[in-house]
């Protein structure tokens, strides 16, 4: 009863509240993004330079880096997450060298550093982009504490984590991006 | 050039609403043309122009076409693919040409529809319309241009849309409506035919070992554990599919004579005979080359033939093989060797060998690996029919040559006098074959083994015991006699991945697509006794991936121990 009795006031606070949500929806991102504590195992992997990268030096080093898990086979994610990195470093131009770029196979038996030079060619990748494979138990290691072990790869979904120098926390974020949303990502990114 | 791509789409798209609803090729090309024309589009991401067809992806990102092609979600089917969150919808002819179900791709062959019973279908009040009508050509051409479906609803931003002109499109969209359409020869209402090669002078217990392995697996399928014949009459509508699917499986086996110039004509000829869907497993007692080249042909599926001499070529796509053989072997040799601390970039590489088909798939899978790394070219030191090696002739190969590393891609008889380096101040890296010394290695002298290395491409002896139990209990319990175990394994694999990809299919009979159905497989590490593990994925060939990398303990029994992953990079 005493619900129903503040009815009236409703016509007085609902544009007040469609304003309210309209701003927020206007500034909340379209996809699934959270905020994440990641150790880094201690794993050295190899990169399509045939190089031993230790992970840690790569992605807690002095740079912003984004990391995605990905594999030269792949149907379909992996490509529109690679075309978006392609995108992300042309779009920097001369600054693509300030971010790191990782992809980390998530199918380390056929991704040698042969095939992932042939793939990174393919995305037009520029200095400043690794694409890491090793050892099968040293990936899952690297899977599981990213949070992005599948142990089927087919069943494997879009993920895509960023990282400031320095920082304790990663932004993971769930869903395919947008050239914009990706770059807006950065830049929040380098704000913190 | 991009902006007059755009300018062109935008052009067309607006032409789009004065034509009708066939598109016709531009004049002066051939349907035949057009096929190749588009097939370029669909699988390379080119233009007839040569250059790459441009488009834009996830609502924002403007791509080339030769980094995500058509075929990469679609497949080389058109029949679509699902990988993790993604669907991708058919886009061949037969489904785009059609009202899109709510079921699924499947639909009753014709006049079927009207002969099931109530039990057959969705009560009324829960059929649901159909997802979208059927395409035309200009409905077609739309989507591709705006990603907007004849039902007026909007396609996921992964789909790209893409900028192209009117005769690109009508191309394109003449490619799309002809791809698999017909289904596969092979096949027909109740049985999917298979056959199998025998070729060469293959030992009789061998290929007795495959074809029993081979038809226990046929004759279970053909058992109908699930009742599917009289399901498929009568079975409720959310089986009506599955089981609907189902076909007996006939197995023939076409037994190739004489000198390997031959069989391609004899292939033909069985083929002409008695077409069949695919080949499964088969033995060649030489190289797999005529068998993998008719194949590629005629477009033929090949599971996982028996051979140690596949065609190594990255861009052949009909034949799935178990491994790369030998050449695997030598790829892994020269890995392990690349990746090793101390060994000097411009290190002396002797390799000895006799000309034969082992040693020379080996020379090849290592000198190409080598090349890769940059490593100048190994000197090779042939040995002539004659030829027996002694103590002297290994004293002066390393006195002379002064290598670093010593590769012997030789057989065990070949052997004798090595043990005449141990006495040496500078003993090399030495490398060999456990394949071409038949797993047998006494022949390696103990003075030597702890500067010898042995390729060893399968499970180890550790494993291989526990591994290949079940498939004697399988063989054992059909009372089929064990001949040829490890082949008996492998055929024991193919069995159990074969309903899988058969299954994969559902009524869609179309051998590309039987193909991406191994592709789409889990890794396996559990059905496979020969190999640790087995691994697949779009366009991957070779299944295992890897080769220990062994050294052999003292004693009278020598026993491999590893000093590598499976998997070297």
């Amino acid at each position: 009863m005493r619900t129903i009795r503040y009815l009236f006031l409703l016509p007085f606070f609902l544009p007040a509240l469609f304003v309210l949500l309209a701003g927020q929806v206007e500034a909340a991102p379209k996809y699934k993004r959270s905020v994440e504590k990641y150790t880094v195992p201690d794993v050295t992997l190899i990169n399509q330079n045939g190089e031993r990268i230790p992970l840690r030096s790569l992605l807690e080093g002095d740079k912003p880096v984004i990391l995605d898990f990905i594999y030269g086979t792949c149907t379909t994610i992996c490509p529109v997450l690679s075309i978006g990195f392609s995108h992300f470093q042309k779009q920097l131009g001369a600054d693509a060298g300030n971010v790191r770029l990782v992809s980390i196979s998530i199918d380390p038996d056929n991704d040698t550093p042969q095939v992932m030079k042939e793939y990174l060619a393919r995305y037009n990748a520029r200095e400043g982009w690794d694409f890491l494979s090793g050892k099968r138990e040293d990936v899952i290691r690297v899977m599981k504490a990213f949070d992005a072990y599948v142990v089927n790869k087919m069943n494997h979904y879009p993920l895509t984590i960023l990282h400031a120098p320095g920082s304790r926390h990663w932004i993971r974020i769930t869903e395919l991006l947008g050239s914009s949303d990706l770059m807006r990502e950065y830049e929040l990114l380098l704000k913190k | 050039m991009k902006m007059l791509l755009i300018t062109a789409a935008c052009l067309f798209l607006f032409a789009l609403s004065a034509l009708g609803d066939e598109i016709m090729l531009p004049a002066g090309i051939s349907d035949a043309e057009a096929l190749r024309l588009g097939e370029k589009m669909y699988r390379e991401g080119i233009l007839p122009s040569g250059e790459p067809m441009q488009a834009i992806v996830m609502g924002d990102i403007p791509m080339d076409g030769r980094m995500f092609t058509c075929d990469d979600c679609h497949q080389r089917s058109g029949l679509g693919s699902v990988e993790g969150t993604v669907i991708t919808w058919p886009t061949n002819g037969k489904e785009l040409y059609k009202p899109r179900r709510k079921t699924g791709a499947w639909r009753p062959p014709e006049g079927d529809a009207e002969k099931m019973d109530d039990r057959r279908h969705l009560p009324r009040y829960w059929q649901i319309e159909d997802a979208r009508p059927a395409y035309t050509d200009r409905s077609l051409a739309r989507v591709l241009l705006t990603g907007v479906d004849p039902a007026g609803r909007k396609l996921n931003p992964v789909m790209p849309l893409y900028l192209l002109g009117e005769e690109d499109m009508s191309i394109l969209v003449h490619y799309l409506k002809n791809l698999s359409v017909e289904p596969a020869p092979g096949v027909d209402d109740s049985t999917i035919r298979f056959a199998t090669v025998v070729a060469g002078n293959v030992a009789p217990e061998d290929r007795q070992a495959m074809l029993t392995t081979l038809q226990a697996h046929i004759d279970a399928h053909n058992s109908q554990s699930r009742h599917q014949e009289r399901r498929s009459a009568s079975g409720p509508f959310f089986k009506t599919e599955m089981y609907q699917a189902y076909r007996r499986l006939q197995l023939d086996v076409w037994e190739l004579h004489g000198p390997e110039e031959t069989w391609p004509a004899q292939l033909e000829n069985y083929y002409a005979q008695e077409p069949v869907f695919a080949l499964v497993g088969g033995l060649a007692s030489g190289s797999w080359r005529p068998v993998h080249e008719f194949c590629e042909q005629h477009k033929i599926p090949a599971i996982f033939p028996l051979t140690g001499f596949p065609v190594v070529a990255e861009s052949d796509w009909y034949t799935l093989y178990f491994s790369k053989g030998l050449y695997q072997s030598g790829e892994a040799a020269a890995r392990f060797l690349h990746a090793r601390e101390g060994l000097a970039d411009d290190a002396q590489v002797v390799i000895v060998f006799r000309e034969n088909a082992e040693s020379a798939a080996l020379r090849q899978g290592f000198a190409e690996s080598w090349r890769r790394f940059s490593r100048p070219e190994p000197q090779y030191v042939p040995l002539g029919p004659d030829d027996r090696p002694t103590g002297q002739f290994w004293l002066d190969i390393v006195r002379t040559h002064r290598p670093a590393v010593l590769i012997l891609w030789l057989g065990a008889e070949d052997l004798g006098g090595m043990d005449t380096l141990a006495g040496e101040e500078a003993v090399p890296t030495i490398f060999l074959s456990s394949e071409m010394l038949r797993y047998s290695f006494n022949s390696v002298p103990e003075g030597l083994r702890e500067s010898a290395y042995l390729t060893y491409p399968r499970n180890l002896p550790e494993t291989w015991g526990k591994r290949m139990l079940p498939v004697s209990r399988w063989l054992q319990a059909r009372d089929i006699p064990v001949t040829n175990l490890e082949i008996q394994a492998k055929m024991y694999f193919l069995g159990w991945m074969l309903p899988g990809a058969i299954g994969y299919m559902r009524s869609e009979f179309f051998r590309d697509y039987f193909l991406e159905g191994f592709d789409m497989m889990v890794d396996q590490d559990y059905a496979i006794a020969v190999y640790p593990r087995l691994t697949f994925g779009s366009g991957q060939r070779y299944a295992s991936k890897g080769c220990y990398i062994v050294q052999l303990t003292g004693g009278p029994d020598p026993r491999p121990v590893p000093q590598s992953d499976w998997v070297i990079h």
